[in-house]
């Protein structure tokens, strides 16, 4: 008779994920910063793709996108034609990458660089990548850096940055009512809810997780 | 009229002009097909292979509006994020499971099971 437990488990929390944190935080900050000359960044490191997210690639990704605003400046073109007579064509190396860009953001006001899921990217490109971002925060006082990951990149991330400030990502319980919500309107099936049911989902779900989930960040 | 370019930043009002746009029909709809061979593009490409755009694009769909504002709020963001002078913090890490769904997944049956629904 009662079927909608099942429904409720079928999904995942989806939306309460440090990824959705992270696209939170990036359309956040390109909302509050949208008509000045700021310029936003984003990146999610994948652990199915971590062949394809070599250091290079993460870096010049992010590089990639703080060049829309203005266009590809001339030393970065003549880099990329110098690359192309080499024989088959050169990679953009690391060091170049790093010090591109550092050109690019001192010619921006301000540049926010979001990195989802640290602890996805392969180890020896995860250190890659703190040691580059150290450095061009080091040489760019106008660069912020947001970082998501699981706890245990914490201690890394922390002798990388030591001053860095870090907060647990867990969800409320008003996120954990709004999702149930969300959920149970979206019931495909539902002449299996009646009202007291549903009241009695939303009174009883979030206190279950409030204990657990909710704490003071750190 | 529908406009599909590669080069569309995160942010709204961030299109960039590009050169290489065709315009064709497709099904009633008109289409702005952005011609991958331009030397931009190149020089993009050679610089890195990788989309984020897209995967921002996917979880943006999926993300629930409201959730997680909580952050938004803490005194911590707003001053990493501030406008007004640079902030004393520079790097902010956010840290959390991508797993809790499983956990809660399991807590929503005890509930269940507890309040006597079966």
């Amino acid at each position: 008779m009662y079927q909608v437990s099942e429904k409720v488990i079928s999904s995942k929390w989806i939306s309460l994920t440090p990824t959705n944190i992270s696209s939170l935080v990036i359309d956040s900050l390109c909302n509050q910063f949208r008509d000045r000359d700021v310029a936003v960044a984003g990146l999610y490191c994948d652990y199915l793709s971590r062949e394809e997210q070599s250091t290079t690639n993460m870096l010049g990704a992010i590089l990639k996108q703080l060049l829309e605003r203005d266009g590809i400046p001339d030393p970065i073109r003549q880099a990329f034609h110098q690359g192309k007579r080499v024989l088959g064509g050169r990679a953009v190396r690391l060091s170049d990458l790093v010090e591109m860009l550092e050109t690019t953001i001192s010619s921006l006001r301000e540049v926010f660089i979001c990195i989802d899921g640290l602890d996805e990217c392969h180890p020896t490109n995860r250190r890659e990548l703190l040691e580059s971002l150290r450095e061009i925060v080091r040489a760019s006082p106008a660069v912020r850096v947001f970082v998501t990951g699981r706890p245990h990149v914490r201690d890394e991330i922390k002798r990388y940055f030591t001053e860095a400030i870090t907060i647990a990502v867990i969800p409320t319980t008003e996120d954990i009512r709004r999702y149930l919500k969300m959920r149970l309107d979206r019931d495909p099936t539902p002449g299996a809810m009646d009202d007291d049911l549903r009241a009695e989902i939303m009174r009883i779900i979030p206190g279950e997780f409030s204990p657990m989930w909710v704490d003071q960040p750190t | 009229m529908e406009r599909i370019t590669n080069t569309q930043s995160f942010g709204p009002g961030r299109n960039v002009t590009n050169n290489y746009g065709k315009t064709v029909a497709l099904n009633n709809k008109t289409i702005t097909v952005i011609e991958t061979d331009g030397e931009d593009n190149q020089i993009k490409q050679w610089l890195s292979p990788l989309e984020p755009r897209h995967k921002h694009q996917s979880v943006q769909t999926s993300r629930m509006d409201g959730v997680g504002g909580w952050l938004l709020k803490t005194n911590e963001f707003r001053e990493w994020s501030g406008s007004e002078g640079m902030p004393k913090h520079t790097v902010m890490f956010c840290y959390g499971h991508p797993g809790v769904g499983k956990t809660c997944i399991r807590l929503v049956r005890k509930s269940s099971r507890a309040s006597g629904y079966h």
